[in-house]
């Protein structure tokens, strides 16, 4: 069960991942992210990280693709607009990079990991010593506020410096 | 302490192993790598940034996963969740760059009236 379901979001992951890079017109783009963050989100539950599988749904599936979707209306290219995007030189290029990649993945398959690394991670729950469960949200706060504070103040600067450049800059005439 | 769903308890045929994992999210990175490459629409070249840093957050909870099943882990309450913050503050940083990033896109849309980065070659000049 667990198999078939990594299977179906692997599958799903490449090919919506494969649709975004090669549409001509960016509002299919756009569209196709959102099976492709679903797909994400069952890879995350899946490996046990369920907070982080919430995470990435609120924040990709419901803030990021909605302001790439308003951005592509503000714009409002025609269809006639989006002139032809690819060059004979990309397309070697991109040959020539998908060999690679399937030079290191034939490499990686064949070679692998050792067998100690090789966990069937997705199959059990991990045994904690006082009965927590890993990556739920009791288990990611106390390391998040304890060891991770100080980046975890940092980040609330670095959004809060974004939203006001964000403003800033739409806002103005420059 | 909630109950967790049984498709996370049952025993799987182990096909999702940490090889296949990481396979998969270097072929998402690399079409996303090849997506900010090739492409000359600002808009995709933004889309697969998110391809990629989505890949990166694969595998730091894939190797967060394979730290808590390790031997050695099993005193540790919360080993292995350190990837998933670091995960976290991805998503952070990510909504932060495509704010901004967007935000550049419109400023550009108003004064030039182009996405196109053919057209984006003021600096050449």
């Amino acid at each position: 069960m667990i198999d078939f379901a990594f299977i179906v979001a692997a599958v799903v992951c490449v090919l919506s991942g494969a649709t975004i890079v090669s549409r001509k017109n960016p509002v299919y783009s756009v569209v196709f992210m959102l099976p492709f963050f679903l797909a994400m989100t069952t890879l995350f539950v899946l490996l046990g990280a369920t907070f982080l599988a919430s995470i990435q749904m609120i924040v990709y599936g419901g803030a990021i693709l909605v302001v790439f979707l308003f951005v592509i209306m503000l714009i409002n290219l025609r269809p006639e607009e989006l002139r032809e995007d690819f060059s004979m030189v990309s397309w070697f290029l991109s040959c020539l990079g998908a060999g690679f990649l399937a030079a290191i993945i034939a490499l990686f398959a064949q070679r692998g990991t050792t067998s100690d690394m090789e966990l069937k991670f997705a199959s059990k729950v991990v045994e904690r010593a006082n009965g927590s469960i890993f990556g739920s949200i009791e288990n990611l706060a106390y390391p998040l506020f304890e060891k991770h504070m100080i980046p975890f103040e940092l980040a609330s600067v670095l959004i809060v410096v974004a939203t006001l450049g964000a403003v800033l800059l739409s806002k103005k005439k420059i | 302490m909630f109950e967790l769903p049984s498709i996370l308890l049952a025993d799987a045929g182990g096909l999702m192993n940490l090889k296949a994992c990481l396979i998969l999210a270097g072929a998402i990175f690399s079409i996303g790598a090849w997506g900010v490459v090739a492409r000359r629409n600002v808009l995709i070249v933004l889309v697969s940034l998110e391809l990629m840093l989505n890949a990166v957050n694969l595998v730091f909870a894939s190797f967060a996963r394979m730290h808590a099943n390790m031997p050695h882990a099993a005193g540790n309450a919360t080993a292995g969740e350190d990837g998933q913050i670091f995960a976290l503050f991805i998503i952070a940083v990510a909504a932060a760059e495509a704010a901004v990033g967007l935000a550049i896109v419109i400023t550009y849309f108003r004064n030039k009236e182009t996405v196109d980065t053919r057209d984006m070659n003021e600096l050449k000049q």
